[in-house]
């Protein structure tokens, strides 16, 4: 896992509301964002970033490029991170959300070929305290430390990071895999990373109901993770969804292992304790867990 | 977004899927101009399930027949759903009925080919026989062919299935689809195959690109001029919240799922019932800015205080880039709309000073992020309250539920 400051970053649909709006913001965090794209506005800067209508062009002119942040609308998202994969970029972030999801069974196949690491779609993106933002993570709610958060959500992940800065405890990075219902990295895949990360301790796991993210993860904590793992669960208290009445959504639940209840809050928290991980009953809960795990003594809020 | 079958059968026809001839049924007075021959299958197009175990399905071999069981399936529920079209099909002979789908496995990420040689009525009986195939890389038709071979068939019906299986995949993948069923796909005597029933689901975040399957959505319509009128930043926010627990006094507001589901838990772990939770999040939104969200609070506090069942508003927003300052002012803004037009015809000129002084809900407001005593400072003028910490958040709404108990 290499994020750091040092990591070239371009910014595919810089022009888009919401890339105009975090370019600036990422670049005054200290991440070096070397060039923006967007079609048809080459030529032009935008916060001083240079901006090209392609990647291909921001390579020849400022260099190999290790990410790129793309903020362009849904269905144009396919299309950019193709255009970035072909232009030899490795790790990609998916800000926005509303991308088809067989666009991204597309570039998940794409993706596996070329070993490129995609976060989201649906996702605020990384975080490293007072290193690097790909995203739009709110720098003022994080602090460096040794806690990786690693998530499925947006503004959940804040509040779990607020409560852990409150606390005295800082965190070494913030990954959220985005809420989509077809993602480009797992939580599987994260748990790996962050369990060879030299600068985590121990592991925040933020997830909700919905899915078998959660159910995986917890298969994959007790088969192969070291470090501590934390999790809270949002979602307890929502009613039951209605369930498909056709075979095809019934046989999709019987296809995995884990029966009828896949999905629940009851089947992620009990899949999670059974891997031997404490499940928080509130975020206001995570800190003194962590805390307690990391046998830390009591730091003073700054 | 779910199909009725006989929309899903004009795909199918379009794919080159072979389907019966049939004709839609708007009252019953159509089937006088039917141009298929008799006996026919007259079927209730409703989204609800098991139509053919509660009467939905009935078969007709003259015109009187038909009209009079296109009565009585006009006036069937089906789960509570009544039909508002029928479908009229021609009668095809069965000899084996198999089972087929293409469904989106959102665990492995890949399209998953489903088939099971007892296809029909009974679910039960398909899944026990149920065939996978992962479509693991770009798909051709030796997915189809394996997973044919895997149901057992041999011979002409194995290719016969393959090519309909392929076209389901062909018209899942073009149309952004999460599934396509067919149940049964029956065989004759003569070994042809027809599509008898089936189901589509449209994928909703790719419609907007099909505008053709967006237009078959016959169960919205509804509070269109509702959208219409609120601030473009506002425009998606739901028209009906749904109902969380129906005897709750609470409305739960917050920016995101997770949070939304993470502050209803609270609620509720603490005692409290919540009524709605409404989710004004969308900071992922590429069109979107972050003061958009102070639309969105605007329109979702109007929404929630819609309701007099509820007696307190919890407000719990975790800011990015937005200034806190700016939220309570959206929610300063909200507090001194004037109440409403009716009230003020009796002095009209009192209108604008009618203000929320006393709104009828109370509002807890729980923020996160920066300038938050400008923030404080700016709600200590309204009646709502302010509070930094979430569990206490969480007790105030509970002790002011209490106290505005009869």
């Amino acid at each position: 896992m290499n994020f750091t400051a040092t990591n070239t970053v371009i910014i595919q649909g810089i022009t888009e509301p919401l890339g105009a709006c975090y370019a600036p913001l990422m670049q005054a965090y200290g991440t070096t964002v070397v060039a923006g794209i967007s079609s048809g506005n080459g030529g032009r800067s935008l916060a001083g970033i240079p901006v090209f209508d392609m990647v291909e062009q921001a390579l020849s002119s400022v260099g190999a490029i290790d990410t790129s942040v793309i903020f362009s609308p849904p269905y144009a998202a396919l299309d950019a991170a193709l255009e970035a994969i072909a232009a030899g970029v490795r790790t990609i972030i998916l800000v926005s959300q509303g991308v088809p999801p067989l666009d991204m069974v597309h570039l998940i196949r794409k993706a596996e070929a070329t070993e490129t690491l995609i976060v989201g779609p649906n996702s605020p993106g990384i975080i490293v305290p007072h290193q690097l933002l790909l995203g739009i993570h709110p720098p003022e709610l994080y602090k460096p430390g040794s806690v990786g958060i690693l998530s499925r959500n947006g503004t959940l992940t804040y509040e779990v990071a607020w409560s852990l800065s409150q606390a005295g405890i800082g965190q070494s990075i913030a990954v959220s895999i985005g809420d989509d219902a077809i993602v480009g990295s797992t939580l599987p895949q994260w748990l790996q990373m962050l369990d060879e990360d030299d600068q985590t301790d121990a592991i925040v796991l933020v997830g909700e109901i919905g899915g078998d993210s959660e159910e995986l993860a917890a298969h994959y904590i007790a088969e192969a993770i070291d470090k501590p793992v934390i999790a809270y669960i949002a979602g307890r208290s929502a009613p039951r969804g209605r369930r498909m009445g056709h075979a095809g959504a019934i046989i999709e639940s019987q296809a995995t292992d884990f029966g009828p209840d896949i999905g629940t809050a009851e089947s992620k928290i009990t899949a999670l304790k059974r891997a031997g991980v404490p499940v928080a009953e509130r975020p206001s809960e995570i800190p003194e867990i962590v805390r307690k795990l990391l046998k830390h003594p009591l730091k003073k809020v700054s | 977004m779910d199909l009725l079958e006989y929309q899903a059968k004009e795909l199918f026809r379009d794919a080159g899927i072979p389907v019966p001839a049939y004709q839609r049924i708007d009252r019953p007075a159509d089937l006088k101009s039917l141009t298929i021959p008799y006996p026919i299958a007259i079927k209730s197009q409703v989204y609800m399930g098991g139509r053919g175990r509660l009467g939905g399905v009935r078969m007709a071999s003259n015109t009187i027949d038909a009209i009079a069981a296109a009565h009585t399936i006009f006036n069937l529920p089906i789960m509570g759903e009544l039909p508002k079209v029928l479908l009229a099909e021609a009668k095809f002979e069965i000899d084996q009925e198999l089972y087929l789908a293409v469904v989106l496995n959102r665990s492995i990420r890949r399209p998953v080919l489903l088939g099971s040689a007892q296809g029909g009525i009974d679910v039960q009986t398909a899944i026990a026989q149920m065939q996978q195939v992962v479509v693991d890389q770009e798909f051709s038709p030796f997915y189809a062919r394996r997973l044919v071979l895997k149901m057992g068939l041999s011979g002409d019906l194995l290719n016969a299935v393959t090519d309909v299986i392929e076209r389901m995949y062909r018209l899942f993948l073009n149309k952004d689809l999460d599934l396509v069923e067919i149940n049964p796909l029956a065989v004759n005597t003569a070994g042809e195959v027809m599509a008898l029933d089936g189901k589509v689901s449209a994928n909703d975040a790719a419609l907007g690109r099909h505008p053709a399957l967006a237009a078959l959505d016959m169960r919205s319509g509804q509070g269109a001029t509702l959208k219409e009128s609120r601030p473009p930043g506002a425009a998606w926010l739901p028209d009906v919240l749904s109902t969380v627990d129906p005897d709750g006094q609470i409305g739960v507001l917050a920016n995101g799922a997770g949070l939304t589901m993470a502050t209803m838990d609270l609620v509720c772990q603490a005692g409290g019932k919540p009524l709605n939770c409404l989710n004004i999040g969308g900071e992922t939104r590429s069109d979107a800015l972050p003061e958009d969200l102070c639309e969105r609070l605007e329109q979702g506090l109007e929404l929630l205080s819609r309701n007099k069942q509820i007696k307190v508003i919890l407000v719990n927003i975790v800011s990015g880039t937005l200034p806190c300052s700016r939220v309570t002012q959206a929610i300063a803004k909200f507090l001194q709309r004037p109440v409403s037009i009716v009230r003020s015809v009796n002095s009209p000129h009192d209108e604008v000073r009618l203000s929320r002084v006393k709104p009828f809900p109370s509002l807890v407001v729980r923020l996160v992020g920066v300038q938050l005593q400008e923030a404080e400072l700016s709600l200590a003028k309204t009646p709502a309250i302010f509070v930094e910490d979430l569990d206490q958040a969480i007790t105030q709404t509970l002790s002011l539920v209490r106290k505005r108990e009869p």
